[in-house]
């Protein structure tokens, strides 16, 4: 007979929720929901209230705790009230010591979900605790697991890659005519950065591509350096543009509109973000799903969407050479097949899903037999 | 015998199989392969095999390996041999299994169809392997219940590889060289890497007496099929009482049958042959086995020669006794020297042994050997070490004191105090209150290399801290012990099996007799052994149990053979190290190692091999 199971989903955010993490979380939701083993989906959320009809099949989310001590509490009340459940599942790091001690206290195994830098540094005792009793932990990439294995004593058996997915949205097609006209870039070639630009961040790497635009310019006069994105360290990049006197190249379009990107990605002919801390780098599959060239680092998460440079190019970033040649080599060829980007899809997302649920159950089963 | 290698593109979003790559790893194991190599690559490029060959059962073509089933749908790559291959084959012939070679490797894929992942407990013998089962699109990995031969892999999320040696992966050139905290720390406190940790964070051993399996969300945690600890507890729980000629003639059919089972093989077995009771027992049992044609090695050193730590005359009575075509062969300080880069570059994991081993194996391999019987493993099946009657003597002195947990760390800490300036104690007299008084201490007293509260002198000390939280040693080998074997002499046989006998001692053999092209065999190591004996030798006394082996031969050793008082395999290596004026430059702090303890020179080789063997 199938088993039908009940999951206990702590997260930050999921439907109704913004950015990457609520995505990533609204997938793996979506994911299980149509997993026929999965009976139900209690989802307590920190922020974010799910609009009607919003929620798949299966997934009930409860309303959103922000205060700290209240989610707590309430976690505790859901998982001693509405049970029973077979799995406690945590989508957030900082709430690993938690998930552990309700998984604990119904013993049943706990799912982590870790993201990318968040997992890279060892936390403080609680939480490393929290993330040690975890039966399973996914992580975005091949390098977050290598990163989060260097402090967590956990099997590197129980640490599963499960990648973020890129949108259907996202699909090769013309230029947009509205943009081009907007920031003035009719005629020009156009290489784009989609990101942060805090100086927290400075390690997406926008000044190193500043830094070769003068080289580049001498072969490609017609190229334009767009740099999408907002935050403090946009100043500083403005002042390195002037400095290496490329500023009338280089277009600061500041936050671009959710609904816009995918245009924004058909219209540039380049994607690069050299950058050398991406948990993954999602952008890098938006673009090559867009048909175009990406770019990045080789020695990060960004690893994984480019594949290890097979698809794309991965550079060594600090190395100015390298870079160049790179960004010269996709000029000349500005579009591309989008079947490597289509690997991330929804659809083998969801079958890996499935498997994790049974082999994370099938294991907590097996322990259950040898105690 | 053999090297083997996969990789398995197990991810979605993983790359097909780099074929150049797997070439690499395959042939960083040249040596273990030398009469062949081959590889097997899926039809979608997601798995590939690689295998490179020692041919010694069944030595033609057919028998090649990675060998395919006959419907394609099952694909072995395998080390080692399966010594009742031909009890097994005969079984599967009578259930409609058609054989096409006569190796033991067709055996395997044939059992696999027959019982699944339950085919490792019908296997008698040494034997790591990787079988891909392509209806199920998953790898098994399975490897021999004392981890004669070694099994690494490495997952790094999307891609699965596995080796036979922890050097082959890195050649491979796609793991991370992030070292692991714990596999440090362990070969500090034992001298050798304890399992399932390597020095790499990236690299694990498939643990001894385990399978795991790959699909395609990834690589299962191991499962274990074999518990040294079970089967001394049911040999406690069930003994066996026979009286003196009973237990005799039950000891010798069973060493006679394991011995018989090691000889299987179509080249010629020798052997190595000291002035032990294990070799010399094992050369007899030969005999007695029906091989009449025994060639047999002695390792001495030019510095023993004519005096009392020569072994070699002694040895050469066995020989005599037993009709062997017999060598000594005589190492010397130049060729020791000469030797050394080649030795840790052999060196697949850091060990403070193997020397030996290296040396013996070599003199084999000049006289033609392919195969070579060794008594490892009598010690710890018989009760051979003095650690038989120290550990639980220190258990039984300390057992109180242990209560009492503090009281360890104090008398530490005092001691450091009382003894320093130049009144110097040995680190392990001053951790004796803090561990003496469980078998996991104790054993780490008695074993250990350096104890944990001084392993910050040689080592980054948060390296040491992560280490020692990963590996938690006391813990690490407390799980040697469950289930609990239940008496003193079983836990001891336990412990120096599952840790000293697997880490350092097998590890060593694998990787010296290797290098050589050499395969090691141990009668004395073998699961269906230890489970025959144990029930008889639960109840007989530790030096009687030597008594059973050397009495085994119909010929009988030696009276100055039996008469002689345990030494062990004396060496003057540790003093050709201390010489070295290289190395003493080298090695000029004194402090890290204790300038007056008896055991400096180990220590700073084990500093020395840490820092070069990688």
């Amino acid at each position: 007979m199938t088993r039908s199971i009940r999951i206990l989903a702590l997260i930050t955010d999921g439907f109704g929720g913004q950015g990457g993490i609520s995505q990533y979380n609204r997938d793996l939701l979506t994911a299980w929901s149509g997993v026929d083993a999965v009976g139900e989906i209690v989802v307590v959320p920190r922020v974010g209230q799910a609009e009607p009809g919003a929620l798949p099949a299966r997934v009930r989310q409860l309303p959103p705790v922000f205060n700290r001590v209240g989610y707590a509490s309430y976690s505790v009340g859901v998982a001693a009230t509405k049970g029973p459940f077979d799995l406690v599942f945590c989508g957030h790091i900082a709430h690993a010591a938690l998930a552990a001690a309700i998984a604990g206290r119904l013993k049943v195994p706990l799912w982590l979900q870790l993201h990318g830098i968040d997992a890279w540094t060892c936390p403080r005792p609680l939480i490393r605790w929290g993330v040690e009793q975890s039966a399973l932990v996914t992580v975005v990439s091949r390098y977050t697991k290598r990163r989060f294995l260097k402090w967590a004593n956990i099997r590197p058996e129980q640490v599963r890659v499960l990648p973020n997915t890129v949108s259907d949205r996202f699909s090769p097609g013309p230029k947009s005519e509205a943009i081009l006209e907007s920031y003035g870039l009719q005629g020009k070639r156009i290489m784009l950065t989609v990101s942060r630009i805090s100086t927290h961040d400075r390690y997406k790497g926008h000044h190193r591509v500043l830094t070769v635009m003068p080289d580049l310019l001498r072969k490609f006069p017609d190229l334009v350096y767009v740099v999408a994105g907002e935050g403090n360290g946009r100043e500083q990049l403005e002042r390195l543009a002037l400095e290496q006197g490329v500023a009338a190249h280089v277009r600061f379009i500041g936050r671009i509109d959710d609904a816009q990107l995918p245009d924004l990605y058909r219209t540039a002919d380049v994607f690069v973000m050299p950058s050398t801390e991406e948990g993954f780098g999602i952008v890098f599959l938006e673009a090559m799903r867009s048909g175009i060239p990406a770019i990045g680092g080789n020695e990060d998460g960004s690893m994984d969407p480019l594949r290890d440079g097979t698809v794309g190019y991965a550079v060594s970033c600090d190395n100015r050479g390298e870079l160049l040649d790179a960004i010269q080599s996709a000029l000349e060829r500005p579009r591309i097949g989008i079947r490597h980007a289509d690997l991330f899809s929804f659809s083998e997302f969801s079958k890996h899903c499935a498997g994790l649920v049974g082999h994370c159950l099938a294991q907590a089963d097996h322990r259950n037999e040898q105690v | 015998m053999c090297g083997i290698a996969g990789i398995v593109s197990y991810h979605y979003a993983a790359l097909d199989v780099d074929r150049a790559e797997l070439r690499r790893i395959r042939d960083a194991m040249a040596a273990r392969g030398p009469d062949g190599c081959g590889e097997w690559f899926s039809a979608d490029n997601r798995v590939g095999l690689g295998h490179r060959r020692l041919a010694i059962i069944d030595l033609a073509e057919r028998a090649a390996q990675p060998m395919a089933s006959a419907d394609g749908r099952l694909v072995v790559t395998f080390n080692g041999e399966i010594y009742n291959y031909r009890m097994l084959r005969g079984k599967l012939e009578s259930k409609g299994y058609v054989f096409r070679t006569e190796s033991d490797t067709e055996v395997l894929l044939h059992l696999y169809a027959d019982k699944g992942e339950a085919m490792v407990e019908d296997l008698r013998g040494m034997f790591a392997f990787g079988l891909w089962d392509s209806r199920k699109s998953a790898l098994f990995l399975g490897r021999d219940p004392y981890g004669i031969k070694p099994l690494y892999y490495a997952d790094d999320g999307w891609t699965l590889r596995f080796a036979s040696q922890v050097k082959a992966l890195q050649a491979g050139g796609c793991i991370s060289r992030d070292p692991d905290p714990a596999g440090h720390v362990g070969f500090y406190l034992f001298g050798s890497v304890p399992e399932p940790y390597t020095i790499w964070q990236d690299i694990r051993a498939v643990p001894a007496g385990s399978t795991l399996w790959v699909d395609r969300i990834g690589a299962s945690e191991p499962r274990r099929y074999f518990s040294l600890a079970r089967v001394y507890r049911e040999a406690e729980a069930h003994p066996l009482r026979l009286d003196e000629v009973e237990l005799q003639r039950f000891a010798r059919e069973a060493l006679l049958d394991s011995v018989r089972h090691h000889l299987t093989a179509d080249v010629p077995v020798g052997a190595f042959l000291s002035a032990g009771i294990d070799s010399g027992s094992l050369v007899g049992l030969m005999r007695d086995a029906g091989q009449t044609d025994i060639q047999t090695v002695t390792l001495t050193f030019s510095e023993f020669v004519g005096k009392p730590g020569d072994e070699a005359p002694l040895a050469e009575q066995v020989a005599k006794q037993f009709g062997t075509r017999h060598t000594t062969r005589i190492v010397t300080e130049s060729e020791f020297r000469e030797d050394m880069p080649r030795i840790l570059a052999a060196m697949d994991q850091p060990s403070i042994d193997g020397i030996n081993t290296w040396f013996v194996s070599k003199a084999a391999r000049e006289l033609g050997l392919k195969v070579a019987v060794s008594g490892i493993g009598g010690d710890e099946l018989l009760g051979g070490y003095r650690s038989f009657d120290r550990i639980p003597a220190l258990v039984r002195r300390l057992a109180i004191p242990s209560y009492f947990p503090f009281l360890g760390p104090l008398a530490r800490t005092l001691g450091q105090q009382v003894f320093a300036g130049p009144f110097t104690v040995h680190p392990k007299a001053l951790s004796l209150l803090e561990y003496g008084g469980t078998y996991p201490g104790a054993y780490l007293l008695i074993r250990g290399l350096f104890m944990p509260g001084e392993l910050h002198k040689v080592l980054d000390k948060d390296l040491v801290l992560e280490g020692l939280r990963r590996l938690q040693p006391l813990n690490h080998i407390g799980e040697v012990l469950a289930p609990d074997p239940g008496t003193a002499r079983s836990r001891v046989a336990v412990l120096e099996s599952g840790l000293y006998l697997r880490n350092t001692l097998l590890r060593d053999a694998d990787w010296a007799s290797m290098a050589h092209s050499l395969e090691v065999r141990t009668p004395l190591v073998d699961s269906h052994l230890v489970k025959r004996l144990s029930p008889a030798l639960v109840s007989c006394k530790a030096a009687q149990a030597k008594d059973l082996l050397a009495q085994s031969p119909t010929l009988g050793l030696p009276e100055p053979i039996r008469a002689r008082v345990k030494t062990g395999f004396t060496t003057p290596v540790m003093e050709w190290i201390a010489g070295d004026p290289a190395f003493r430059t080298e090695n000029r702090a004194e402090t890290p190692m204790g300038a007056h303890e008896p055991s400096r020179w180990t220590r700073r080789w084990a500093h020395h091999v840490a820092s070069v063997a990688v």
